[in-house]
């Protein structure tokens, strides 16, 4: 081997390499923004991100500045995590509300809205009001909803429904008796997801508001993890116990995951009856089942009631709004401000939320709502927001992460039979 | 001469980028494990308590138990099928040449996408065992399902090792055996096995080592669940930090990983007499 | 040397060579069905009809930018891990100097380093050199954990080499620059193909380091975008096994064309 025909591919691969290292320096996204400008981050979603770069374009149009990031679900929380704490902060983020962000809040990451809200009345009064409560920590308004309302809903197929002559459930029993015609017809009575725990986590989150009030929560996410102790959780657990030992789930939850659209495709190919599920459910099926959304065999009504049960059956639980905050050590605080309380509210924004099938927190949509790309639908969730005594954030937002990761694991195990209700809640307690 | 040999600089470029990228992390995660850091803001010295709080942490105990359950049953399963076909693939009979080169099919996948493609055979509604056991939702079975995955990723390149090792056993050995009248099981014992005593170790630490710190393949597959049950160190370590973000704690779960990494290597290499791995390879 | 057949060796071998082939043959048929087929029918059933939607919909997609991150990820890894260690290698051989020495041990001792143990302090280091979500966040920590393997297998390699050699190089007047390019380069250079493919074959396949150091799309590289199309494409599990399948045909072309280097790449260190 000469020497030389060695040497050239080694060059060549040297600068291959130099080449890609600077040009991976180079992409490696926008750099510090100026003073004045607004960096604005949000979770990744390829139809609500054109809607968000918008507002920004028309925030721009008017005079301000501001640039848009978006990241996936669990890089996102990452990197705020990360970022919250360097100088290279977002001036806005986008957050869940609740415990998540409450989080920012004690480490005095998170500026304080109620005053600008309170100068923009027409700004705070288009937001439903119990929505904007979904920022709001200790009497103060920490974020401006952005996004639609996603309550969790009970889908189920009208034709297995129909097959089997029932209908849907509105109490618990109702719920029972369904499981066990359902399994005598060799259908999973209800679709579970339950590789991801968050799933399961509904279930847990209904029944306990239904059997025992919303408060129970709140007291456990205000006053820390002893709240579990409350005697009403055992028991709302114990009834949960009986929906799994029943075989409402079926037997092979443990493996089905919802990203990989196990559950939702059990519904959809008739094998499953119902399946517990946030708003995004409907377009999740109309994108992977297309047929069975448009040949009417879904459907969806509320989590049913629990008979002398505490809790209002009008509660909801799920993600109550998605909400920009603004950082409190941000250059450009002023900007923020104005961006949330101009361009959130707007008539464009909020259309163009409704063509996209989203169900914007705003008071008075009913009308526009008409106009949805499925309007019985979008209408049925805008009206039981409206009507709710209370609507709870999901636990796992709602509690710091350690917690919640804690808690997800616990009920996992729960949900296998590994751990009973006592010993769940034993466990959960003592963090 | 000494001016004709290469200067101690030509070793810097290396040295230097292991030391920032490699061994500095180590010292790092040792400093990391005596500090509470939830990744917002910056890491505060807290003391012992992370490890007074492991001590105490049944779930870590638990996967520390996964782990060597994991990794046992990964080298019995693996070891005895590997050694069995690489001496076996050794032969120079043509068919042997091409049946072993489907055998090492595996090889060319990634972790990623044999993880991938086994979920999705064992998908229990719509794979390939529908009505079967469910691999991977049943909490008794799951672990054994990841060491099934982790065998058919592995055991290809294991036979490699051996296959290897086998060819290089002096024919002579094999032909006074057969004047001996020595039976082929018999050859098998008495010839091929001492001889391949170095790659068995080689091998074996190889396998202790790679399950010890199996990450993706479990995370693809079953996240550590149903529940807890395939729930191993590594991923304890990764869900505490980056799904807890409790980065000091899943420091020190990292230190354990380290230390039960060292100490396994080091046992199996003094309990071989297997001193230096570097006098026994040779570019092969 | 003649033997007979050994047939219950060669039962076990056709036993085993069904388990190896089951799931990749079950990997290329399905990716080959229809999403409606799918879920209609057994795996075990002869399809109606083949179909190749699923790679059309697969390359239409992210799948370019994710290979061609990864072949960024890959050859600059590559790049750095022989840049460095070929030099370094030299010198270990050549010099006897007790640092240089004690230097190599060290490096070893990183054989035993799980990569995992240390991600931690990787992220937290990346973080603050704010290198986050760039693709030289991946390449950086990967290469350094090449290179204990590379160095092995190359100082191995260059103490085969006679000192006579060395000697006569510096009869000629040569220095040690020109002894690298003329002699080291040319007589290390099956020990360099395996370096280049062990480590290639490790960045290629790398899945921590790009999990927990990038996030966003336009840095994401194919073993994380493969891992993602399980979300992206939920039951169409057709689809995800043909994203899965073109991952695999890289890597498999090499097999074809070379396979006797990458053989000798994935056991680099570990042979004999």
């Amino acid at each position: 081997m000469s020497r030389r025909s060695w040497v050239r591919p080694l060059l060549a691969m040297g600068l291959v390499a130099v080449t890609a290292v600077v040009s991976a320096c180079g992409t490696s996204g926008p750099g510090e923004s100026n003073a004045g400008s607004l960096k604005i981050w949000a979770l990744e979603d390829p139809v609500l991100n054109k809607i968000e770069q918008k507002s920004i374009d028309s925030f721009k149009a008017s005079g301000g500045n501001a640039s848009l990031e978006t990241f996936g679900n669990d890089p996102y929380k990452q990197r705020l995590r990360v970022a919250m704490g360097s100088p290279q902060a977002p001036d806005l983020f986008f957050n869940w509300g609740g415990g998540n962000l409450k989080e920012y809040v004690d480490a005095g990451k998170v500026a304080d809205l109620t005053s600008v809200l309170e100068e923009n009345k027409a700004a705070k009064d288009a937001f439903i009001p119990s929505v904007l409560d979904g920022a709001k920590l200790d009497g103060k308004y920490y974020g401006v909803p952005m996004r639609g309302m996603q309550p969790v809903l009970l889908f189920f197929n009208k034709k297995v429904f129909k097959d089997a002559g029932v209908e849907p459930p509105t109490t618990w029993d109702q719920l029972l008796t369904l499981v066990d015609t359902f399994k005598a017809k060799n259908i999973t009575p209800i679709a579970l997801a339950g590789s991801q725990a968050w799933t399961e986590l509904m279930w847990a989150e209904y029944v306990l508001d239904r059997f025992a009030g919303h408060e129970v929560f709140k007291n456990i996410r205000d006053n820390g993890p002893a709240g579990w102790k409350d005697p009403a959780v055992v028991q709302a657990m114990a009834k949960l116990k009986e929906l799994i030992d029943r075989g409402g789930f079926g037997q092979s939850f443990a493996s089905v995951a919802y990203d990989a659209g196990g559950a939702s495709t059990l519904l959809a190919q008739d094998k499953a009856a119902m399946h517990l599920m946030g708003t995004w459910e409907y377009t999740n099926q109309l994108d992977q089942s297309p047929d069975f959304v448009k040949q009417g065999n879904l459907g969806w009504v509320a989590f049913p009631s629990i008979p002398g049960g505490k809790g209002d059956p009008s509660n909801l639980v799920g993600n109550v709004s998605n909400f920009y905050s603004a950082t409190a050590d941000s250059k450009s605080l002023d900007a923020a401000k104005k961006f949330v309380t101009t361009t959130l509210h707007e008539d464009s924004y909020v259309d163009a939320l409704i063509e996209a099938g989203d169900v914007p927190p705003v008071v008075g949509a009913e009308e526009k709502l008409k106009k949805s790309p499925n309007p019985e639908y979008a209408s049925f969730i805008y009206e039981l927001v409206l009507d709710t005594k209370n609507f709870q954030l999901s636990w796992d937002q709602d509690l710091p992460a350690d917690d919640a990761t804690f808690m997800l694991t616990q009920l996992q195990e729960f949900f296998l039979g590994k751990v009973s209700p006592q010993q769940f809640v034993d466990a959960v307690a003592a963090r | 001469m000494s001016s004709q040999r290469p200067s101690a600089w030509y070793a810097v470029p290396a040295f230097g980028f292991f030391a920032l990228f490699a061994a500095l992390p180590m010292l790092l995660v040792i400093y990391l494990s005596f500090t509470a850091w939830d990744s917002l803001g910056t890491p505060q010295l807290n003391g012992g308590e992370n490890w007074a709080r492991l001590l105490d942490d049944a779930e870590a105990r638990a996967s520390v138990w996964r782990t060597l359950v994991l990794m046992v049953v990964s080298w019995l399963v693996q070891t005895p099928i590997a050694l069995l076909i690489g001496v076996w693939a050794a032969g120079k009979q043509r068919s042997r040449a091409v049946l072993s080169s489907i055998f090492f099919l595996p090889l060319l996948l990634s972790t990623t996408a044999i993880a991938l493609l086994w979920n999705a055979l064992m998908e229990p509604n719509f794979g390939a065992f529908v009505g079967g056991p469910l691999f991977l939702g049943d909490p008794d079975i799951a672990l054994y399902t990841v060491v099934l995955v982790i065998s058919w990723q592995f055991i290809p390149f294991h036979t490699l090792l051996y296959q290897g090792a086998a060819r290089a056993v002096p024919p002579s050995l094999y032909e006074a055996a057969t004047i001996d009248g020595a039976s082929r099981v018999g050859k098998f014992r008495h010839i091929t096995l001492p001889q391949l005593r170095y790659t068995i170790v080689t091998s074996s630490v190889l396998m202790l080592v790679g399950s010890l710190t199996t990450f993706d393949t479990v995370l693809i597959l079953t996240g550590g669940g149903p529940g807890t049950a395939t729930r191993i160190l590594p991923l304890h370590m990764y869900i505490t930090g980056f799904k807890g973000f409790e980065m000091g704690y899943a420091s020190a779960i990292a230190v354990v990983l380290v230390v039960l990494g060292t100490a396994l290597s080091l046992a199996v290499m003094r309990w071989s007499g297997f001193r230096s791995m570097s006098s026994q390879q040779e570019g092969s | 040397m003649k033997s007979r057949p050994n047939w219950p060796a060669g039962l076990f071998a056709l036993v085993w060579l069904a388990i190896v082939v089951g799931p990749l043959l079950y990997l290329v048929t399905v990716s080959l069905r229809s999403r409606a087929e799918y879920l209609g029918k057994s795996a075990w059933e002869i399809p109606d009809a083949l179909t190749l939607d699923n790679y059309v919909t697969v390359l239409t997609g992210n799948f370019s930018q994710y290979l061609l991150n990864n072949v960024i990820v890959t050859v600059a890894t590559v790049a750095i891990v022989v840049l460095v260690t070929v030099p370094a290698a030299y010198a270990v051989v050549r010099n006897t100097s007790p640092f240089l020495q004690r230097g190599f041990t060290l490096l070893l001792m990183g054989l035993a380093i799980p990569a995992q143990a240390t991600i931690i302090p990787v992220y937290l280091m990346i973080t603050r050199m704010r290198l986050y979500d760039t693709l030289t966040a991946v390449i950086l920590p990967t290469a350094a954990f090449a290179l204990p393997v590379a160095m092995l297998v190359l100082v191995n390699s260059l103490r085969d080499v006679p000192r006579e050699l060395y000697e006569a190089q510096a009869i000629d007047g040569a220095g040690p620059l020109r002894v690298l390019v003329s002699l080291v380069l040319p007589l290390a250079r099956p020990a360099i193909m395996t370096v280049v493919v062990y480590t290639a074959l490790n960045a290629w396949n790398g899945f921590l380091f790009p999990l927990v150091l990038t996030q966003s799309e336009s840095s994401r590289v194919l073993t994380l975008g493969l891992w993602d199309y399980q979300g992206q494409f939920g039951t169409n599990v057709p689809a995800l096994l043909a994203a899965v399948t073109l991952s695999v045909l890289p890597i498999f072309a090499v097999y074809l064309i070379g396979r006797r280097f990458l053989l000798s790449g994935l056991t680099a260190g570990f042979g004999k």
